[in-house]
């Protein structure tokens, strides 16, 4: 199982780089090597944001991917696999997610953070876009299509809560829902920096030691930290805990989730193995209390995936229902077909709003006749063909 | 011959709006022309057009979906975004449109534009003036041209 894309366009973005209008909304970025003080932050998008923070990759931008994770749905069995996208870029605008044609009297406004539920994800990474020309021609639009990762362990990040150990009321205790297809460890961490190599060094090492905790393979299992192991949060400002610093790299709740040496079945093509270098799935967050008073709620604002060396963020798609895949294409479905010619089976997602809605070939015929999202009307910079494999089962 | 090479979305469509028509429309394509649809609106509850029944007419054309549909009321109305002509002064029908839109998207957007006035944005002048200076007595003419020519009869 699994969905992937692969990079057919290695050296789109420098040509990108000059062909496009002033992006919207502008984007910024970070790297881990090098972090850009002079970018202003985002502007606060027209609708509303996804959560996470943008990535450049850190390595060689053109074969640098971004993945998405695929959420599970609320009722079909859990899966753990994952977007992978190379030489791709987001932006924070993300909107009605849906699969119908929108009434334009009653339009979809999903919040990002429930949006996930029965639609997968991806993520983006994407290389600074200089504001061009503002007159450009028709827009180049790229085209990609996508090849896949895995993801071994996918921690579900609606169901991350942050809870009083009963026992110690000052301290807190981690839980969430998680999905793992091999055995592994959870570490947690408070006010975390990421650095290089995905690497991630608390703050204050004295008096927030990471944890780690075992966790064996299963899908839908709970984690509980252990009461006792918990943290008390009252060493923080509460507006640190509120706030993340992406452009630091700089989180208040970290959750690193690794699985242990993988099977013989990861073995690169060639026969070598990968080296030692651990599959992660890594969660962001900041912890809010409303008014100052209350118990903390956990907010999401990231996850990264860690695989064979190479970083991805996870972001979602709209309107890729579990289903939407070619084999098990149902000509009745109105939420699976195009929405253009409402005949194919739609597998290409528009970029940067995120929007799952059309066939390629529409796709192909709509770019040159308009740069809006058929569904949002947002402007589009990229087009993202998402194969789908349903042979590696 | 108009309905040679006709595309799988207007089959689609056409279908769909058959077997499952939303409520208070009504739209079956012309017997000589399948991109030509007669179509027929009731006017919304707790508006001026209560009660009435609104002939249109809706003409998919060859760009379609790449471009909006034609769609013109045949049923004189008396309503600020219709003119006398039936033509309709609707975002999505112009600039607005999206290839997402549909036919039955269309509709229900015409019957809410029905619901909801806009004589900030006028295609007729004159009744979008007697809107705005005296709204009570405008609901009250285009009540009046409901019965007088959406009775259905």
């Amino acid at each position: 199982m699994g969905i992937s894309w692969s990079n057919t366009n290695s050296n789109s973005n420098r040509r990108r780089r000059n062909n496009y209008p002033p992006p919207f909304p502008p984007p910024y970025y970070y790297s881990s090597d090098a972090h850009p003080p002079q970018l202003p932050p985002p502007p606060p998008p027209s609708q509303p944001p996804p959560p996470q923070g943008y990535y450049f990759p850190p390595t060689n931008p053109s074969t640098t991917p971004y993945v998405g994770t695929h959420p599970l749905p609320p009722a079909p069995p859990p899966q753990t696999h994952s977007f992978y996208y190379s030489n791709g870029y987001a932006t924070p605008t993300a909107a009605a997610a849906t699969t119908n044609a929108p009434n334009y009297a009653n339009r979809l406004h999903y919040h990002p953070y429930y949006a996930n539920q029965g639609a997968p994800a991806w993520a983006p990474v994407r290389p600074p876009v200089a504001a061009a020309a503002a007159a450009a021609p028709p827009p180049y639009v790229d085209h990609q299509t996508t090849k896949k990762i895995r993801n071994d362990v996918n921690l579900h990040k609606d169901t991350l809560r942050l809870e009083i150990d009963e026992l110690n009321p000052d301290h807190h205790l981690v839980s969430f829902v998680f999905d793992a297809l091999f055995d592994g460890r959870f570490t947690i961490y408070y006010l975390a920096k990421e650095e290089e190599k995905c690497r991630f060094i608390p703050l204050y090492p004295d008096a927030f030691a990471p944890i780690s905790f075992p966790f064996q393979k299963g899908v839908g299992q709970k984690f509980c930290q252990p009461p006792g192991t918990g943290i008390d949060l009252g060493f923080f400002e509460l507006e640190d805990l509120a706030k993340p610093s992406p452009e630091e790299d700089l989180f208040p709740l970290v959750i690193c989730a690794e699985t242990s040496m993988r099977t013989s079945e990861d073995e690169t093509s060639d026969g070598s193995t990968i080296d030692a270098s651990p599959h992660m799935q890594i969660t962001q967050a900041v912890l809010v209390k409303s008014n100052g008073i209350g118990p903390f709620e956990v907010k999401v604002i990231r996850q990264i995936l860690w695989i064979d060396g190479v970083r991805y963020e996870l972001r979602e798609l709209y309107g890729i229902g579990s289903g939407s895949t070619a084999a098990d294409f149902d000509d009745n479905d109105p939420g699976k077909e195009c929405v253009i010619c409402m005949t194919e089976p739609k597998d290409t997602a528009v970029l940067p709003c995120r929007h799952m809605c059309m066939c390629s070939e529409c796709a192909k015929a709509l770019r040159l006749q308009s740069n809006k999202c058929p569904i949002c009307r947002q402007p589009i910079e990229e087009l993202m063909e998402i194969k789908i494999n349903n042979d590696d089962k | 011959m108009a309905n040679s090479n006709l595309p799988r979305r207007i089959i689609k469509e056409t279908q769909r709006l058959l077997s499952e028509p939303a409520p208070g429309i009504s739209a079956s394509p012309s017997e000589d022309n399948m991109r030509y649809f007669n179509v027929m609106i009731l006017g919304p509850t707790q508006s001026p057009y209560e009660g009435g029944v609104f002939k249109l007419e809706l003409f998919l054309p060859e760009e379609y979906p790449m471009a909006a549909p034609k769609v013109r009321f045949l049923t004189k109305i008396y309503h600020p975004n219709i003119d006398k002509l039936g033509r309709i002064c609707l975002d999505i029908l112009k600039d607005k449109w999206s290839p997402a839109l549909q036919i039955r998207t269309v509709l229900l957007s015409i019957q809410a534009l029905l619901s909801a006035p806009n004589p900030d944005d006028p295609l007729s002048e004159n009744i979008a003036k007697h809107w705005k200076s005296n709204e009570a007595e405008a609901v009250e003419t285009a009540k009046e041209w409901t019965r007088l020519y959406a009775s259905g009869a």
